[in-house]
């Protein structure tokens, strides 16, 4: 252990430290630009130097590369180091006087403006930091210093397009100058990875938050495009997380539990832009779907919360609106309503007509439904307060028009052709089930419609309960639905599932499968065709038996059975032939 | 002062009528209004066509129906502006299919005789002549006799049916005589049925002429029928629809192929091998009764990519079902309308500010349309067939073929 002080506080610390941590441990800030935790020091830019006094001597060291000595005393602030920095700070702002954390240093400082001439054109001031992290830390070696004195600079061999590069970034991430470019070493653009909950408007690392409300409130590693995952290099994370809470043995586990019920909640997903190819498909940058929209309202989200469009990141001044694109569209997409859509269209237009008041709101519609407790009124106060502009007519086309686009479509009130242009454009696409849904139903085999929405027992008596007993459904993953829909939905559901619970024992249907032992040649036909895995094989007694509480009557075992083994309860053949032989009339009724 | 024309009077007889007449859809239809920017009349932009309002006019029974005589003027000027290109159908969330109706209404006033003069000498010429021009029937055969072509028989693979315009227009004459020199270069026997060949009729059953449709096209089928034939091979994608989706109704059962379907097949199979290169940009126009109606999208693109040296360009936002019509099918080719107020003019402007050197179309009805509307918009950028630029990369003798340097 060493023993030292610094700015008159004693610490102990192990052999090897450098002062600046030393100093972080008591928590005393020594400004840094070309030291990065993760990366050797290489003590370049001199920001961070100390006093170091020992017996009589003084000098200035870097603190970030300087290992502690037994019996030394550090001083942070003295008047020689602040004199020194100020000036060293100055030469370095006079070099990249764009850059953020260098005005953040020149302030703290107290330096206005620098003395001195800027030298050279481009903002690098050679801290290292980026070739350091491209060489060591990536292992890459895309790029080094070339050349010397005032000509020295960072660039690729022979300053040509660089093969090797892998476009990771990590460059970029440590540069203070924010003057290192992907496009200059790879001679192509970035491939950001897009924000999941951003909705694909903004970038995002690989080590990130999925969202700011997350639970636990922890970030994630995306294996995907993690370049430690993908090439065993990096972990710069794992060196710059203090409390060394970075694990890369963690895995995804699988928690199995044993419950007595189930609730799909498991929500849907927006209908793909790209399905769409007379809105463009996807191609246009600035038409956008709602939730993308909903982002650029959030205070959260990749503009801060100000309308600006994803293209240029100008504020729009003509924002449309269009309503059931994939929805309402039987011959090509869905044939249903996705009924959230002229809510929070109203919603959207009135709130952007809030965020830009002098631009203008234009919402393309065919019927506008507002079918719930204040919904009328609400739909009111947008064309009356936000005056939102409504017309009816769903629009055939949108095209490029300038930097903006063109929309075409016919006012069907007026019967007058219109052709608007827009500054960006947000369409209300479908609502579907998402993919989760569609794998959970398939492997749990739970009846859904066409569109793979979970089908309910009974419409209107029944509406909570999947057709496959323990199984309860609330949200969108049965249908289109709003927020106040789905939450009395789930509480159903829930009050349901606790009906069952609490009652002691099950009542079931009587109308159930039965199985005529002597006829059973244990085929097992039975176990593939029923869906609700009501069927068992008995060993014991080499026969298919029928779990009563599962069974819910559907009689496919019945048709699938070769022998006629298989019998609905109540239901017999004979039942139904006599049935249906009176109605045909070749028979009478019994009295 | 007399109010009926302010009333829409619900009338079911017509209704009716117009559902027997094949206005099956009209109930399908919720308003929404999407037809009347995919109509190419859109994109005119002098006239503000209520295609959204048919099905609902059908359904009243108020369409084509009016005694005022003004009021029905304006009636058969809207229902024969329609050009059965079904863009309108391709986007409609319900598929209903407009132009149906439309052809509805156009039968039923067909049956009344009020329908433009222009169609009603049409559909004379064709029933007097076999052919919309009124040309003699045995002028017919000209054009395949020049090149050698022989009469059908059962022994021989499949019957070239050529179609009115190649077989009698001058310029549409050369498309047809590289179709057969191609396909004399294949070696695969084939013949023409010459004069007992007549119109297919694709035209007069859009135009409303449903009894001259029957008459003509089962005297069509009955020489098929006598002559053995089991395939037939195409120019015009009008004949190709009409025998492939219309002519089964009266009872034919023939395989029929379009060019851009066979000629393929043969590069494929190595009986056409596209050698001189067409160092040319060259746009492809859809046409919409090959595209839209059929689907065949590729075909023709995959001919035009097989043949060295082409640079292939689409018309960005307009092409495969988005492509814009020509402005010439359902009765379109004969009406009359000032330039600046043309469908081709629209899409002669869009394929030509694509900057290619060659327009490429796989229609007689689309070659005719956009080469006269180049032409008057002072475009010096000529207009062939995929056909004729096949023949130019595969045979030692094409024909005449008008290059990009020949045009002025």
């Amino acid at each position: 252990m060493v023993k030292l002080t610094i700015d008159g506080q004693t610490i102990e610390v192990d052999e090897g430290t450098t002062i600046l941590q030393a100093a972080n441990q008591l928590g005393i800030e020594i400004p840094t630009l070309c030291y990065h935790p993760a990366i050797e020091p290489y003590q370049v830019c001199r920001v961070c130097l100390v006093e170091v006094r020992k017996g009589t001597t003084s000098k200035l060291v870097p603190s970030c590369g300087y290992k502690v000595e037994d019996g030394i005393e550090v001083l942070t602030r003295s008047e020689r180091v602040l004199k020194r920095r100020k000036t060293i700070v100055e030469l370095i702002l006079a070099q990249a006087p764009n850059s953020k954390r260098v005005q953040a240093l020149a302030q703290d400082l107290g330096i206005e403006k620098p003395r001195f001439a800027k030298r050279r054109e481009i903002e690098c001031i050679l801290c290292g930091l980026c070739v350091e992290m491209c060489n060591t830390i990536m292992g890459v070696g895309a790029i080094s210093f070339a050349r010397r004195g005032i000509e020295r600079e960072v660039t690729t061999p022979y300053s040509i397009r660089s093969d090797v590069c892998t476009k990771c970034g990590a460059c970029v991430s440590v540069c203070p100058t924010n003057c290192i470019r992907i496009e200059d070493i790879a001679g192509e653009p970035p491939e950001p990875i897009a924000s999941e909950f951003d909705e694909g408007l903004a970038s995002r690392p690989c080590i990130y938050l999925p969202f700011p409300q997350a639970v636990p409130n922890k970030p994630v590693i995306d294996r995907s495009n993690c370049m430690y995952f993908e090439a065993g290099t990096c972990q710069v994370c794992k060196k710059v997380c203090q409390p060394g809470a970075i694990d890369y043995d963690q895995k995804d586990e699988v928690i199995e539990e044993n419950v007595g019920a189930v609730i799909i909640a498991t929500g849907y997903e927006l209908y793909p832009i790209s399905e769409i190819p007379e809105y463009g498909g996807g191609k246009y940058a600035d038409v956008i779907d709602g939730l993308q929209f909903e982002r650029l309202l959030s205070a959260s989200g990749p503009t801060q919360g100000e309308i600006r469009r994803p293209s240029d990141g100008k504020i729009p001044k003509r924002v449309a609106f269009i309503s059931c694109v994939g929805s309402r569209d039987p011959e090509h997409h869905m044939a249903y309503c996705s009924k959230i859509c002229c809510m929070y269209m109203a919603k959207h237009a009135l709130l952007y007509k809030e965020h830009v008041p002098d631009g203008e709101a234009i919402i393309f519609n065919i019927d506008v439904r507002t079918s719930s407790k204040d919904y009328e009124e609400f739909y009111t106060r947008a064309k009356q307060e936000a005056n939102v502009l409504y017309i009816r007519g769903k629009p055939s086309r949108i095209i490029k028009d300038g930097d903006g686009l063109m929309i075409w479509a016919v006012n069907t009130l007026t019967g007058k052709q219109v052709r608007v242009h827009c500054d960006m454009v947000v369409v209300s696409m479908a609502i579907v089930p998402t993919k989760e849904t569609l794998k959970l139903t398939k492997d749990l085999r739970i009846p859904t419609n066409q569109y793979g929405f979970l089908s309910e027992v009974h419409p209107k008596l029944r509406p909570v309960e999947s057709l496959v007993r323990g199984f309860y459904l609330a949200g969108c993953a049965h249908g289109p639905k709003d927020i106040p829909e789905s939450i009395a939905q789930a509480s159903a559901a829930a009050a349901k599932t606790l009906e069952m619970f609490s009652s002691g024992e099950l009542t079931s249907e009587p109308l159930v499968a039965t199985v005529n032992d002597d006829l059973c040649i244990s085929c097992r036909v039975c176990i593939e065709t029923c869906p609700y895995e009501a069927r068992l094989y008995d060993e014991e007694k080499d026969i298919v038996i029928v779990n009563e509480i599962l069974c819910q009557g559907c009689g496919a075992c019945v048709v699938a059975c070769p022998t006629g083994a298989t019998q609905q309860r109540n239901l017999f053949d004979q039942q139904v032939i006599k049935m249906v032989e009176v109605i045909f009339g070749t028979q009478e009724p019994n009295r | 002062m007399e109010r009926k024309n302010l009333i829409d009077e619900i009338n079911p007889e017509i209704r009716d009528v117009l559902i027997e007449m094949g206005a099956e859809d009209i109930f399908k239809c919720y308003q929404c209004g999407k037809c009347g920017s995919a109509c190419p009349w859109f994109q005119v932009g002098t006239y503000d066509f209520p295609v959204f309002r048919v099905a609902l006019e059908a359904a009243l029974g108020t369409l084509a129906a009016s005694e005022d005589k003004e009021e029905l003027a304006r009636e058969i000027d809207k229902v024969y502006r329609c050009v059965g290109c079904e863009a309108c159908v391709d986007q409609c969330p319900h598929g209903v299919d407009i132009p149906k109706i439309f052809r509805a209404a156009r039968r039923l006033l067909v049956d009344f005789g009020s329908y433009p003069e222009v169609l009603k000498a049409t559909v004379r010429r064709i029933r007097e002549t076999s052919n919309p021009f009124g040309e003699p029937k045995d002028k017919r055969p000209e054009w395949a006799k020049e090149i050698g072509i022989k009469h059908f028989d059962p022994s021989m693979e499949f019957l070239y049916f050529a179609g009115c315009i190649p077989a009698f227009d001058l310029r549409a004459r050369r498309v047809a005589q590289a179709t057969a020199r191609l396909l004399l270069a294949t070696e695969v026997p084939f013949g023409t049925l010459g004069t007992a060949e007549n119109c297919c009729c694709e035209i007069v059953r859009r135009i409303g002429a449903e009894g001259v449709f029957t008459e003509l096209a089962s005297a069509n089928i009955e020489a098929f029928l006598k002559a053995g034939v089991e395939r037939i091979f195409v120019t015009c994608p009008h004949c190709y629809d009409s025998f492939k989706n219309e002519y089964p109704d009266l009872g034919s059962k023939f395989e029929v192929l379009h060019s851009s379907q066979y000629l393929l097949d043969f590069i494929e199979e190595g009986k056409l091998k596209p050698k001189r290169p067409f160092e040319y940009r060259v746009v492809y126009h859809d046409p919409c009764v090959l595209g839209r109606q059929n689907g065949i999208y590729d075909e023709p693109r995959s001919i035009l990519r097989s043949i060295p040296g082409i640079e292939l360009v689409e018309v960005e936002d307009f092409s495969r079902s988005l492509s814009v019509c020509c402005g010439a099918g359902s009765g379109g080719l004969w009406m009359e309308w000032d330039r600046d107020e043309r469908i081709a003019s629209v899409r002669a402007k869009q394929l030509t500010e694509t900057g290619a050197d060659v327009i490429a179309v796989a229609c007689p009805y689309c070659l005719q349309m956009i080469e006269e509307t180049t032409k008057s918009l002072d475009s010096e950028i000529p207009v062939m067939d995929v056909a004729e630029i096949l023949a130019y990369s595969c045979l030692e003798d094409p024909g005449p073929i008008i290059l990009p340097e020949d045009q002025s």
